[in-house]
């Protein structure tokens, strides 16, 4: 009950800041009266801190008099899953958001304290109040997360099944938010720009670092995302394109190619009305993702909760979109530049070509998502959009854009030199053709493979020359570590990254074995070079679950797939075991029992001998690639926090 | 003219953004998708459970009816759409011999007794504490829907919250 009021207050306190801090903004920039950013920014994080705190106490203490806590815990819920139900429904999932946007409006708000009354930087806080407050006032009103329950409840239903059975959902949904939430800083930036006429100034190129954190921690959700099913949904894939996986890649692609386009406005003062476009666009995508993933009008695994918040953010879509495009439209003609890209195998040819495939491939991934919705509303019949479709221009534009990443760094700036970039590439070259003849002698003939690692081998030896090249400028500065804050050193790693996780893409769909064998206590059988032995069954009973174990051993390693069954719930599911090196995976489900086998929740197939089990084996060649280069990724994007401030940015 | 491209072309999307976001706006939430599954035709499997309420429920004993089975669990947001539509759906039936039955799917009783009282359903709805009846006919996700016809067979499967137009329009042809 109290803790009901103390979070709506915290709310309220919040709210109201953020309305103060949009009025005082404004007067700032038509005014130039004082600016209160700092404390306006405070306070709306102190109130969304005291309605954080209020939810995870009633969360971690049971406190079911708040209808969103019996509804996403129960007693018996441990205190780790207590915590992450805050973000296991939509009304705490807004929470969520509004802290991560809330930290971020004080880190801007301090960051640009000595320009607090520069038009832009004002103009630009006020966005970002204004996004903070759209949220809060989502809290204060339709979607309240402290309700109280008309009844008294003794115990809560419980967070799904799902989302109870991994300690992923600790870290992969507050990644992904701080994606989506940190690309606020560019769109909040790119509409200051366009609000106070100073169109022709450096901000896009100030605003990439904030960019590339955001981009880095969605890259990172986004792979800790797949790497999560990968290890609970038990079908060994790790990618559905579902609505909701297209909703958080949307953003993602776009803010690549503005993450690349950026830095031909820095070297060229090329593409002004495109960053800023994008700037919008990507912001408009997070949000019109938070719609497919909430609203219930597209079909997902991931409709964890339906609302009726839809038409408010489809309305926040289009505010936000139609207002940038507005602005764009006013201001655009002073932003034309009367330079173009002279040659189209220029750098800034090949970063034309970069965008063009990232901005299209996100456009594919959009249509194929809404495609659904479009053709109901025209014919009335329902279809769905399957992987074939966006298989089918996935794998040819990665492959496109593989190849654009080995060239880029060797290519010049405005012209094609020929000679010079043979004398760059010489090296590489011949590791390419040597690494797939190296492949062809050891059998590989899978073309895809073949194509795919010519190309990775080439895009990861420029990025190696480049990095090279740092490190040889860094010994000669005497300062070795100033390779770390070198401009391009970020990019070449997060290049890496993406090279890594491409070929373990690749190689793990080409090569993926899945069989189901039965085997007998004892049987030992051999799938695809890899001994299974099975020794028999276990049970384990914790206060949390109820398991039916498998004792298996692969090539002498012990592992134990198992059927779950969780306290309160009836259903079991089904809890697969991996082992994973460097290079492959072995994934195991436990997918039936013989007959007479009565072990809790398996089930039992009666053309299967008394105590035998069948077990599905999945071998995936290089799986693990993909959670290395994802690593990578992050790393490489982290590095942008050690560089010094409006030193020179995105030579990358 | 060409001073102006910038401008034109972001008006033109200004308004492919306006009929795109009415568009979006204006969609109601997902019917149920009629799916083709391997069941379609063939006999039903055979199911027998106790009720939330205490009875006993049996597909052998409602033969002769059209059976709708609904799987959902009350942790599922498309079943609270759905449930008041079935309700009505068995309130305009109830003379015509068709039976609706709940199964209740990786739920808790508690949780489902109080969905129930929530949503005053007008039908029962049975355990199914070994997930064996959701195993048989194939149930990974709540709502799914099967109408079973008067010889038993399974005469249609309905994924996603069913509506009282579409179950009326199944209903009809059998």
């Amino acid at each position: 009950m109290i803790l009901s009021w103390i979070g709506r207050i915290g709310l309220y306190i919040g709210f109201l800041s953020a309305v103060v801090g949009v009025v005082n903004q404004l007067l700032v920039a038509r005014r130039g009266r004082h600016s209160y950013a700092l404390p306006a920014a405070l306070a709306s994080l102190l109130g969304i801190v005291l309605a954080v705190g209020a939810m995870q106490t009633a969360l971690v203490t049971h406190n079911f008099s708040l209808a969103y806590v019996a509804e996403n815990n129960a007693t018996f819920t441990p205190l780790l899953y207590s915590i992450t139900g805050m973000w296991s429904a939509l009304e705490g999932s807004l929470l969520l958001w509004s802290l991560i946007l809330a930290l971020l409006v004080v880190a801007v708000v301090v960051y640009y304290r000595r320009q607090r009354d520069d038009v832009v930087v004002s103009y630009a806080t006020m966005v970002l109040f204004i996004v903070a407050g759209f949220f809060l006032l989502l809290m204060v009103g339709p979607a309240d997360p402290f309700l109280l329950n008309p009844a008294h409840v003794l115990q809560g239903a419980g967070p799904n099944a799902l989302l109870q059975d991994n300690p992923l959902v600790a870290i992969h949904p507050p990644l992904l938010y701080s994606g989506f939430v940190g690309f606020t800083v560019p769109f909040a930036f790119a509409m200051a720009m366009l609000l106070s006429g100073r169109v022709h100034e450096q901000w896009p190129i100030e605003q990439r670092r904030w960019t590339v954190l955001a981009w880095g921690s969605l890259s990172v959700g986004i792979v800790l995302g797949s790497w999560w099913s990968y290890q609970v949904l038990g079908w060994g894939g790790f990618w559905g394109w579902d609505p909701v996986e297209n909703a958080a890649l949307l953003p993602w692609l776009t803010a690549t190619a503005y993450i690349h386009s950026v830095v031909v406005q820095d070297r060229r003062g090329l593409f002004r009305v495109w960053n800023l476009s994008l700037a919008v666009g990507t912001f408009s995508l997070t949000v019109l993702g938070t719609f497919f993933t909430r609203s219930g009008v597209l079909q997902s695994v991931h409709a964890f909760s339906s609302s009726t918040l839809g038409p408010v953010l489809i309305g926040f879509f289009g505010l936000s979109l139609v207002s940038g495009l507005g602005l764009i439209a006013w201001r655009g003609d002073e932003l034309r530049t009367a330079v173009g890209v002279d040659s189209p195998l220029s750098r800034e040819g090949i970063f034309v070509m970069n965008n063009v495939l990232f901005v299209g491939f996100a456009f594919v991934v959009l249509l194929g998502t809404v495609f659904p919705l479009l053709y109901q509303a025209i014919n009335g019949v329902q279809v769905t959009v399957g992987t074939p479709y966006f298989a089918a221009v996935a794998g040819p534009g990665s492959i496109a854009l593989l190849a654009l990443m080995g060239l880029a760094p060797l290519v010049s700036w405005r012209r094609f030199d020929g000679p010079t970039i043979w004398r760059r590439a010489r090296v590489t070259a011949w590791m390419c053709v040597a690494s797939v003849i190296l492949l062809e002698v050891a059998g590989v003939r899978h073309l895809a493979v073949l194509f795919v690692v010519f190309l990775a081998v080439a895009a990861a030896g420029s990025a190696l020359r480049t990095l090279a090249n740092n490190v040889t400028a860094a010994r000669r500065r005497n300062d070795l570590w100033s390779v770390l804050r070198s401009p391009s050193t970020a990019g070449m790693v997060v290049h890496l990254g993406v090279v890594i996780l491409a070929v373990g893409i690749v190689v793990s769909s080409s090569y993926t074995s899945r069989t189901e064998v039965t085997l007998s206590a004892n049987q030992r059988t051999v799938v695809d070079g890899h001994a299974i032995t099975f020794h028999g069954f276990a049970k384990r009973t914790t206060a949390l679950e109820t398991q039916t174990l498998v004792n298996v051993t692969v090539d002498g390693g012990r592992l134990q797939p198992a059927i779950t069954t969780f306290s309160g719930r009836s259903q079991a599911v089904g809890t697969p075991a991996i082992s994973s090196n460097f290079f492959r995976d072995v994934y195991l489900t436990f997918d039936a029992v013989g007959q007479g086998g009565s072990t809790s929740g398996a089930q039992v197939q009666s053309n299967v001998p008394f105590g035998a089990v069948v077990l599905g084996v999945t071998v995936e060649p290089l799986l693990s690639w993909l959670w290395i280069g994802g690593l990578i990724v992050g790393l490489g994007s982290a590095l942008t926090l050690g560089r010094r401030r409006s030193s020179d940015e995105a030579t990358a | 003219m060409r001073r102006r491209t910038i401008a034109l072309t972001a008006l033109v999307l200004v308004v492919l953004t306006v009929g795109f976001t009415a568009l979006l706006a204006t969609r109601p939430p997902i019917d149920a998708t009629a799916v083709h599954s391997p069941l379609l035709g063939t006999m039903a499997p055979k199911f027998s459970g106790r009720s939330l309420t205490g009875s006993t429920v049996s597909l052998q004993h409602d033969r002769g009816n059209i059976v709708i089975l609904n799987f959902w669990a009350s942790w599922c947001a498309p079943c609270k759409q759905e449930s008041p539509n079935l309700t009505s759906f068995a309130w305009s039936q109830r003379n015509n011999h068709v039976k609706i039955v709940g199964v209740v799917y990786n739920d808790t009783v508690a949780s489902a007794r109080s969905f129930e009282r929530y949503y005053g359903a007008l039908y029962p709805s049975i355990t199914d504490p070994q997930g064996s009846i959701a195993f048989h006919y194939g149930v990974t996700a709540p709502p799914t829907t099967f109408v079973i016809d008067r010889t038993g067979r399974v005469a249609a499967t309905l994924v996603g919250p069913a509506t009282q137009g579409q179950l009326n329009a199944i209903v009809s042809r059998l």
